[in-house]
């Protein structure tokens, strides 16, 4: 650890520099609109400037400065923020990652920030549209990390995925488009079941922080079923199998500093999400929790490994960097199950966990700005460009730097708890990473293009590279608990790669389906053809629900035209008495007098 | 200390306002406007203060006998402040939006002077003391409000009209049988019976629940429930300001407000639960609410999708009614005053696209959001409003609503609650997206209905303001909504303090 936990005991201190943290992003994102409306009709400002550029700096300022608490009385249903050793290397990753991908993004968007400076009004627009969406993104990202009360948390939540649809969609291309609808379409529904959750439990326990939800969680008697609800609800986010079909659809779409957040810190709210409701490590769990834990590292195996399979498969360099994404959020979703199979083990799982997601975020940040780099390389020897082009992904697979330790790190967790069988799937899936990583290197290779580089894009990028291979180094976690592997330990370590490879080539070599065969976003042709289905049997049976109503109308009209009609007879009736009311009186005065003489004849 | 003389004099301001611009020439525009503000802020002042006071635990009251054994009670409690609070601060933005909304249109002076009497009627409705009272205010909205639905004078408009009276009108003749079977029944007409009706349920349940569905059906007309709320759709034609009047303040939560006072005050939420009429109201309104959300996803007009909206919105209140508990009164009693607030802001936007760009479909919003930013934002607020997103007013609701499910044991309520807000996504999404990402006339693609330029910012300073503001109440209702005098704890303290055992 190279942080010590508190510079400043201050709360002064601690509070003013969160609410920078969260307000600083969206000053900019206002500063940028006024900038643009006072640029007039057609004047086009300079939408990432060097302000812009630092949306997440406050909120590292703030993991500097060390843990701390804030309670809101006023905020929503009551607020409570927070930094511990959790969400403070949390926000670290993340902060970090969103810095460099904005200096990314600026070299990144610079052509098109030139297209709008000579005139081109699309590209003004999409500029200023992803100027002020991305800080809202941001602040809701470092929301969801400092919060915990469950009101905050969600807001943040909700604040980074809808504004997220921004990015995604940027170009505006067909591809684009329906990459942003599948992945609103899916965040919704992931929302959906996250406020079913929150009510529910919520409701249960009658608690409004994230702690006294996981002890609801525990205690109530429908505790599995609320944690499985959960469970699915974040697992849209984070990408569990079944859930992920947004992933390889949005992110080949979105500009690569977009889909560097969006894979490398917006999936891990998700897990986040995860570790703030489960009860993981929780001694006194039923048996119904064991059993979930288990079908979670199922789910988990699952992805990992099916990920890969289909992910090699993929044309697109950045779409088999989506399912890569899948496949190692598969291994964090096994990991975190371990928090309820074996939860006397999770105090030492959960800071292994923190680091792989830690490194996982910046080295995959890497990998997806590499994808504008190979499309941009600048007049470097290409051995050293391909070198470091690779030089991330070796890292994930375990073989060098931060990815070895963190591969250690948890191996070593789960050698305390002799849970072989899971360190030697984890080990297996490993092969998938690097065959995952190969291909997509290839395929980078294969659409390699020369030239109109940008310095920003570029040191932006290996900035990343740098800070993501040494992810131990500036990780704010206790340092006994992010050891470097012994020597002896490397092969043990290290095999994956060259078996990850050969699979690699030899499915390259071997077999090369069709792109319309295996399709990007697999079982979302499914879903969408079964969506279809639905709809269109709903649609039939309103048409009949209206033919009825129509017809149930049209009788009650020819009802009331009915009665309408007697009542006009009963009223002719009065008119014809009307009219012969003088004979009527005299005949009843003629049957009255009658009546009378009748009476005094009989008396 | 009673200040009898304060709830007639808050009154007064509505009705004297009215007789003023009646009296007034239709050419008399400065005039009208100056007596229409001038009313408006002064009865915000008289109800603020009326609010005051009944914290300060003075209930103000006027009564005096009309008959013998019937009297008219105007009375100031916090339940009544709470609706009479909400409709005198929007009655001032709906007026100043109204003035500039029907700016150099015919038939200024008629719409004015009926618009102050609904307004009138509604702040009697909030603080009429006993049923009678309240059926005359009832009455009296229904018969005031017509003129303003039919005000444009088409075919379309007074056959709408004319839809809106027979509804409504049956509704208050139910409704006033209801009243009459209680009184003799209880030979008394107050909200709150001196022994409660407790006593007569051994002898009388069939009749209690008889006398229960009457008031409640006869109000569940005005709240627009299913399958009562044919009228609501049709009465779209009316202006912009109407609309929201009849949505956020007046007519459709005068009839929620008075399920409010027949489950609280009349029956008391114990003896309601005991008869097992909540469970009934809990199913009635949950159709609604679903009836009213996939109705609106096939409008493709933006007012009647606004519409059934207000339909399915408007029940969460009868559904907060419903949940035995605190939660789901403090659910009821905020979403009162949320709904409001969201509800107008959507339908001021709605007027400003109609007014400034002739837009009345969903499909012709095409990229309205950068020919008119501040509504397109507060169309945004409003949307996300209600769907149940944070930090608008509706999540509070939202999460007010779930609670109250769990605590009075109907878990099924939250899936209820989880389905209506994906479909309320499902059809104010696609709003947004056209608004802020399609491209459209302010793009150079094709051109607006109707563009008139009525001001120097987007549209006239008379529209745009009073919908800034309304929106940014939304914003603040739920950002700030666990502060002392929030309407989610001005909701708390009535329900704490008031109804619950």
């Amino acid at each position: 650890m190279m942080l010590p936990d508190t510079l400043f005991a201050n709360a002064l201190w601690f509070n003013s520099l969160l609410s920078l943290a969260l307000l600083w992003p969206l000053l900019l994102a206002v500063n940028v609109t006024w900038r643009h409306v006072t640029a007039g009709d057609q004047g086009v400002p300079q939408y990432l400037d060097g302000w812009w550029l630092s949306a997440p700096w406050p909120a590292l300022g703030l993991v500097l400065l060390g843990n701390g608490q804030w309670i809101l009385d006023g905020w929503i249903l009551g607020g409570q923020w927070e930094l511990t050793a959790l969400s403070r290397a949390w926000l670290m990753f993340t902060a970090l990652l969103w810095a460099l991908a904005a200096l990314h993004a600026r070299g990144y968007f610079a052509h098109e920030q030139a297209k709008a400076t000579a005139g081109d009004a699309a590209a003004r627009r999409r500029l200023l549209r992803l100027a002020v969406l991305w800080p809202l993104t941001l602040a809701g990202n470092i929301l969801l990390i400092v919060a915990q009360d469950i009101a905050s948390f969600y807001l943040g939540f909700s604040l980074m995925t809808f504004a997220a649809y921004a990015l995604v969609i940027h170009d505006e291309s067909e591809r684009a488009v329906m990459g942003a609808h599948v992945y609103l379409i899916m965040a919704v529904l992931g929302e959906g079941m996250i406020l079913g959750g929150f009510l529910w439990v919520a409701g249960e326990a009658q608690v409004l922080t994230l702690d006294g939800l996981r002890e609801g969680i525990a205690q109530a008697p429908h505790g599995v079923a609320m944690a499985a609800l959960l469970w699915g609800g974040f697992g849209i986010k984070a990408g569990v199998i079944g859930l992920h079909v947004w992933l390889p659809l949005a992110h080949p779409a979105a500009p690569a500093p977009a889909s560097a957040v969006l894979s490398g810190a917006m999936i891990k709210a998700g897990l986040l999400g995860w570790l703030n409701v489960l009860p993981l490590g929780n001694p006194l769990l039923s048996e119904g929790f064991l059993h979930l834990g288990q079908l979670i590292m199922v789910a988990g195996l699952l992805a990992a490994f099916g990920a890969a399979i289909y992910g090699v498969m993929q044309r697109h360099p950045k779409a088999v960097l989506a399912y890569s994404s899948i496949s190692q959020m598969g291994m964090m979703t096994a990991l975190v199950a371990t928090g309820l199979t074996a939860p006397d083990n999770w105090h030492l799982v959960w800071p292994a966990l923190v680091l792989f997601v830690a490194h996982h975020a910046l080295a995959k940040g890497a990998l997806f700005m590499g994808t504008s780099i190979s499309e941009h390389l600048p007049a470097w020897p290409l051995m050293l460009m391909w070198a470091l082009l690779a030089l991330p992904g070796l890292s994930l697979v375990g073989t060098l730097g931060a990815g070895m330790a963190s591969k250690w790190g948890f191996k070593s967790a789960l050698y305390d708890n002799e849970q072989t069988t899971l360190i030697w799937l984890l080990s297996l899936a490993a092969i998938g990473t690097a065959a995952l990583v190969s291909v997509a290197l290839w395929r980078q290779w294969q659409q390699r293009q020369v030239g109109k580089g940008n310095g920003w894009q570029l040191y932006a990028w290996l900035a990343t590279l740098g800070l993501a291979l040494m992810t131990p180094v500036w990780l704010p976690l206790p340092s006994e608990s992010m050891p470097f592997p012994p020597f002896a330990e490397w092969p043990g370590l290290v095999w994956p790669l060259p078996l990850g490879v050969v699979a690699a080539g030899l499915m390259l070599t071997l077999w090369r389906p069709k792109p319309c065969v295996v399709p990007a976003g697999d079982l979302w042709w499914l879903y969408a053809a079964l969506g279809r289905a639905g709809a269109n049997v709903y649609g039939a049976m309103a048409q009949r629900l209206y033919i009825t109503k129509a017809a149930i109308v049209k009788r009650a009209l020819a009802m009331e035209t009915l009665l309408m009609q007697r009542l006009e007879q009963l009223l002719a009736t009065d008119a014809w008495m009307r009219h012969h009311a003088s004979g009527l009186m005299m005949a009843l005065a003629v049957g009255l007098v009658a009546l009378l003489a009748w009476e005094s004849i009989l008396s | 200390m009673n200040a009898a003389w304060l709830p007639p004099l808050a009154l007064s301001t509505s009705l004297v306002a009215a007789v003023v611009i009646f009296a007034l020439p239709e050419s008399a525009w400065r005039w009208r406007t100056g007596v229409n503000l001038g009313a408006a802020l002064v009865k915000l002042t008289l109800v603020v203060l009326l609010g005051y006071r009944v914290v300060e635990g003075h209930y103000d009251t006027l009564r005096f006998p009309v008959v013998e054994g019937i009297d008219f009670v105007l009375r100031a409690d916090a339940l009544g402040m709470m609706f009479a609070g909400l409709s005198s601060l929007l009655w001032l933005c709906t007026t100043l939006y109204a003035i500039g909304y029907l700016e150099n249109s015919p038939n200024r002076k008629r719409f004015f002077g009926f618009f102050s009497l609904c307004v009138g009627s509604t702040l009697g409705i909030a603080m009429a003391g006993n049923l009678f009272t309240f059926l005359i205010f009832f009455e009296m909205l229904t018969l005031s409000t017509y003129p303003l639905v039919v005000h444009r004078g088409t075919p379309k408009a007074l056959d709408a009209g004319r839809v809106y009276l027979r509804y409504t009108l049956s509704g208050g003749t139910v409704l006033l049988l209801g009243v009459v079977l209680l009184y003799s029944l209880t030979s008394e007409h107050s909200f709150a019976s001196e022994g409660g009706l407790e006593t007569f349920l051994p002898d009388h349940r069939g009749l209690l629940l008889l006398i229960f569905a009457l008031l409640v059906g006869g109000l569940a007309v005005k709240a627009a429930m299913v399958p009562l709320h044919g009228w609501l759709p049709r009465a779209m034609v009316a202006p912009a300001p109407v609309s929201a009047l009849l949505h956020a303040v007046a007519v459709v939560k005068a009839g929620a407000f008075g399920i409010l006072r027949v489950v609280y005050d009349v029956f008391g939420i114990e003896l309601s639960v005991e008869l097992g009429v909540t469970t009934v109201l809990a199913v009635a309104a949950t159709v609604t609410i679903l009836y009213g959300s996939l109705r609106a996803l096939a409008q493709e007009e933006l007012k009647p999708r606004l519409a059934f909206s207000t339909i399915s919105q408007v029940s969460y209140i009868v559904l907060g009614v419903s949940l035995f508990g605190p939660f789901g009164t403090i659910a009821a009693l905020t979403h009162l005053l949320h709904q409001g607030l969201m509800k107008v802001t959507l339908f001021f936007c709605a007027g400003n696209y109609a007014e400034e760009l002739g837009i009345h479909r969903i499909d012709e919003l095409d990229g309205a959001g950068r020919r008119m930013p501040l509504t397109s934002l507060a169309f945004t607020v409003g949307a996300l409003g209600m769907i149940g997103l944070p930090p608008v007013a509706g999540f509070i609701t939202k999460w007010y609503l779930g609670m109250g499910a769990i605590q009075a044991g109907m878990p099924w309520v939250i899936a209820v609650l989880v389905a209506v807000s994906m479909l309320n996504a499902l059809y104010f999404l696609p709003i947004l997206y056209r608004l802020w990402f399609r491209l459209g006339p302010a793009h150079g693609h094709g051109a607006w209905p109707e563009e008139r330029r009525l001001g120097r910012l987007e549209t006239s300073a008379w529209l745009l303001w009073p919908m800034v503001a309304t929106a940014l109440l939304s914003l603040g209702a739920g950002l700030f909504a666990a502060m002392p005098f929030s309407p989610l704890g001005w909701a708390t303290a009535v329900a704490l303090g008031e109804y619950l055992p």
